[in-house]
């Protein structure tokens, strides 16, 4: 699952950072295009960027949904350890995979909720349509207003994400149940300070 | 009835420890399943769309802007220039300590964040020059929490996008309670020093302010770009946040080279898993909003209040309470979005600012953030300090007090929040 | 029985005239229906919001919207992007000949193969457009960076015009108006006015280049699924509540413009005759670059329905 583990970073780092330049570029066209500069006023007039914000929506929308599975596999999510923190070791045990089958039935129900979203929303017409069948009650889908994708590729990030989300709190509770070791997120600790602390620090939890 | 299952749901599923974020959507889920006729593919639906909002995405911008100023050594150098100017004061390294606190909540949107940044960096410091170990956590635990309310400030997004206000209004709203609040802070490290006579630094002559302010110049050109970008309307809010991380960037690699090109990826990797965490809270969020919404039960818990003839004063008092105890057991993000939707039909109906309502609840979540058993500042500075959570408690009561009281003065001076952005004409 | 419940949601104000109207059809419907109705209004888009109630509606989860015509290009029937077309209804009169008659009735229509029931328009207005310099010839246009909603055509309109089209939400204009993120933008005066712009744009021209309007729809399977004689009262209840919204639209913007005058915030100018052919001229190419999209039989028999000569 190498593989996996690689092209899920890969991919949200990528979303990151592509909405990062977007928006980047497109502030500056907006301004640079308002300098009267005659002929370069005319060309950069003539690019036209208004899909920017509504690209930017969808890039972090998946990277969004992505991110969260990869956040299962870092245990960045955050919960209420307060009466958990109380229990005794065995019930916590108990406790602790009622909660992780909760998060496998939920992110595997919304897998579900968004396959039969994407295939309401147009991919059914698609599908149907392109195969010669009778479309009967499905409709060819909205698309996004600006760049006028089909919605139901967008929408993709909803059983994509969360099938992916729901295959890591799989992995979390095998892992779990084989080992009694949790994914845990520190989120006191913020990486790239270490280097810049003092000799004589006292350090900071790891 | 409806509004008794939905949140007593709520609370058991979120004490089996599982994520927020999945006990809100758990709840609406079984409430969709067996008590509506609410097409259940809305959840899908609902789950794309909550986030599909240009305003929410100042928050992974802002995020990815505080990692590359955290990589890029701006903490350091803002210290540096902050002791200089303050350190010969009574409290000195402290004082210098809630300073740089503040200047760095200015370009960062979280409190834990400026709490690691400028704690693990200053604690230690302290602790050389021969101040108390308590004395240097409560101050640093406090003046984080600067992180939210001074702006840029994610949970103030959150509460835009919560109760469909303007971004850029309650950015420039927290601009006086922040200062505010930062002159309270400093003045009781002030006091205390002064009272137990600690140790003070010599006074830095003017050529060593000079190089340390100029060494420091291009953090403190962020607040311009963040801030003077807002306001003289050169971007939207969101576009801010975009420009404060290619700025942080740029300062980080090509400026002050404390980090190099091999590190971005790991960067823009952890901002994204940080932002995408908080991006699922919202989502969940706003479903669960939605249930409630459709349910009426806000409205209907707003009648009710004024039919009990609550007033704005007897309100704003029970709203201060319910926050801090619900700081007790969730983080800020979750307060916000879970409370400022079945809150703020209240407070609309009982004539309260919108902006003022907002201020009010991310002063809240800052005192919740200082105090156990859970307030992650606080488990931010035992990390750092090592201290325990009891231990650290103990110290940080007179600042956590110094905050109340401003709670208090903000609650009940709408002025306090609302001059500022008036002044500017955003609201 | 259980009275058969219809929310109806919407994302603009319950004060503006379609949120007006939107309550009228409310109060009509339940009244004609003797109760079998329940009509549940959320206005404000406290139950779905822009960009998901069209999908919603699809799927059933809401019953009626009343959105933008814009709304409907995504939809996939770009023929109601006609109705964006800079001067083509030179006044209300032209525009209920479509709008009332044969054209609008046969385009809602279209919508049925999408799995929507379109059962009225309403009136919103016609758009001045506003900034902070006088706006007299298509020349004061060029570079300024004007807000629009997300569409082609508007898009190509501000384009022929040489200014930047920004696409923004209406929920940020005023600010970005105010902040100068954006120039200038373009609004029926009932929008200017209730969204304090013109306290933060020194300058408006009553050009009334461009239509605002609003389809009120419904789910098709549900509305098929009504009992006959319910239907029936629905679809009374629906006409008169459309010429309530027509009238107190009307009446909205003509007084909205005059408290713009009044409030002295805004400087109001009114074209001359030159001044509006020449916008016309320059917008024309807007009508030929979109009949591809658009379809061209639909825009000739629009212009065939108002009288409209695009050579003059
Ligand atoms: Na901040
Ligand atoms: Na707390």
């Amino acid at each position: 699952m190498k593989w996996l583990d690689r092209l899920e970073e890969i991919l949200i780092t990528f979303l990151i950072a592509a909405a990062t330049v977007i928006i980047f570029v497109a502030v500056v066209h907006r301004y640079v295009s308002g300098w009267p500069l005659g002929a370069f006023q005319d060309f950069l007039l003539s690019i036209h960027l208004s899909w920017a914000q509504e690209l930017c929506i969808i890039l972090f929308v998946w990277m969004a949904k992505f991110g969260a599975a990869y956040g299962v596999r870092q245990g960045i999510h955050v919960g209420v350890d307060v009466l958990v923190n109380f229990l005794s070791p065995a019930n916590r045990h108990i406790i602790t995979i009622i909660a992780l089958a909760a998060c496998i039935l939920f992110t595997g129900i919304i897998a579900i909720l968004g396959a039969m979203l994407v295939w309401e929303n147009g991919l059914a017409y698609v599908f149907l349509s392109s195969f010669g069948f009778e479309t009967g009650d499905h409709y060819e889908g909205p698309t996004t207003p600006d760049l006028e994708w089909p919605t139901w590729i967008v929408y993709l990030a909803v059983p994509l994400g969360s099938s992916l989300m729901c295959f890591r709190f799989i992995q979390v509770l095998v892992t779990y149940l084989r080992t009694g070791e949790m994914p845990h997120h520190d989120h006191g600790h913020v990486d790239g300070l270490n280097d810049e602390l003092d000799e004589s620090a006292m350090g900071q939890k790891s | 009835m409806s509004a008794l299952v939905i949140f007593g749901l709520l609370l058991i599923l979120m004490l089996t420890g599982m994520p927020i974020s999945i006990a809100l959507g758990l709840t609406v889920l079984t409430f969709l399943f067996t008590m509506t006729e609410v097409p259940i593919e809305a959840v899908a639906l609902k789950l794309f769309t909550g986030i599909e909002k240009f305003e929410i995405m100042a928050i992974p911008f802002f995020i990815l802007a505080g990692n590359f100023l955290t990589h890029g050594g701006v903490a350091r150098r803002m210290i540096n220039f902050a002791s200089s100017m303050v350190g010969h004061w009574y409290g000195g390294l402290g004082l210098a300590g809630v300073l740089a606190c503040a200047l760095f909540a200015a370009v960062s949107g979280s409190s834990p964040a400026t709490v690691v940044a400028i704690g693990s960096i200053l604690l230690p410091a302290m602790l050389k020059a021969g101040f108390p170990k308590n004395f240097g956590a409560g101050v640093i635990t406090t003046s984080g929490a600067l992180g939210i309310l001074i702006p840029p400030s994610i949970v103030m997004v959150m509460y835009a996008v919560a109760t469909n206000s303007s971004v850029g209004a309650l950015f420039m709203a927290g601009v006086v309670p922040g200062l505010m609040l930062a002159g309270f802070l400093g003045f009781t490290t002030w006091y205390r020093a002064k009272k137990f006579d600690y140790p003070r630094q010599p006074k830095a002559n003017l050529e060593t302010r000079w190089k340390a302010f100029r060494d420091s110049i291009w953090g403190l050109l962020l607040i311009v770009v963040v801030m003077g970008g807002i306001y003289t309307g050169i971007f939207t809010p969101t576009e801010a946040a975009a420009m404060s991380a290619v700025y942080a960037f740029i300062v980080a690699v090509f400026v002050y080279k404390d980090m190099g090109l091999k590190d971005v990826p790991r960067v823009l990797l952890n901002s994204a898993s940080m932002s995408a965490m908080l991006l699922y809270i919202i989502t969940n969020a706003v479903m669960f909003s939605f249930i409630l919404t459709n349910e009426q039960i806000p409205q209907s818990m707003a009648d009710w209040m004024l039919a009990q003839g609550l007033n704005a004063i007897v309100f704003l008092l029970a709203v201060n309470i319910l926050l801090l105890v619900a700081g007790n057991f969730m983080e800020p993000s979750s307060i916000v979005l879970i409370f400022a939707p079945i809150l703020f039909p209240m407070a609309m109906k009982l004539g309260i600012d919108p902006i003022h309502f907002g201020i009010i609840m991310v002063v809240n979540m800052e005192v919740g953030m200082c105090h156990p058993p859970v307030g992650l500042n606080l488990y931010v500075a035992s990390g750092i300090t090592k201290m325990g959570i009891t231990e650290l408690t103990v110290a940080v009561w007179p600042w956590l007090l110094t905050m109340l009281i401003f709670l208090v003065l903000v609650t009940y001076v709408p002025a306090i929040s609302l001059w500022f952005p008036k002044l500017l004409g955003v609201m | 029985a259980d009275p058969i419940t219809i929310k109806f949601s919407h994302v603009v104000a319950p004060d503006t005239p379609k949120g007006k109207a939107a309550e009228k059809f409310k109060q009509l419907a339940e009244e004609k229906t003797k109760g079998a109705v329940k009509v549940e209004v959320f206005a404000n888009s406290t139950l779905y919001k822009d960009k998901e109630e069209m999908e919603a509606l699809q799927m059933g989860a809401v019953q009626m919207l009343a959105p933008s015509l814009a709304k409907f290009g995504p939809l996939g029937v770009k023929e109601f992007e006609a109705f964006d077309l800079p001067y083509i209804f030179r006044n209300y009169e032209d525009l209920h000949k479509v709008t009332q008659g044969e054209v609008g009735m046969g385009l809602l229509t279209k919508l049925e193969a999408k799995g929507v029931k379109g059962l009225a328009y309403w009136d919103n207005g016609f758009k001045i457009m506003s900034a902070n310099k006088p706006l007299k010839t298509p020349d004061d246009f060029k570079g300024l960076k004007m807000r629009i909603q997300s569409s082609k055509v508007l898009e190509a309109e501000m384009r022929a015009l040489g200014a930047n089209p920004q696409v923004l939400p209406f929920s940020e204009t005023y600010q970005a108006l105010q902040t100068g993120v954006v120039d200038g933008t373009e609004n029926p005066p009932s929008n200017l006015l209730t969204q304090k712009m013109h306290e933060v744009q020194k300058n408006a021209s009553v050009t009334n280049h461009g239509y605002l309007g609003y389809a009120v729809i419904a789910n098709k399977a549900f509305w098929d699924k009504l009992p006959e004689d319910v239907r029936k009262s629905l679809e009374e209840a629906m006409k008169e509540s459309t010429d309530y919204a027509n009238q107190i639209a009307k009446e909205e913007n003509d007084k909205a413009l005059e408290a713009v005058k009044a409030s002295g915030k805004t400087e109001v100018y009114m074209p001359t005759e030159d001044e509006t052919k020449a916008m016309q001229k320059a917008l024309a190419p807007v009508h030929t670059e979109m009949s591809e999209r658009i379809g061209k039989d639909l825009i000739t028999s629009i212009y065939t329905a108002t009288g409209f000569d695009p050579a003059k």
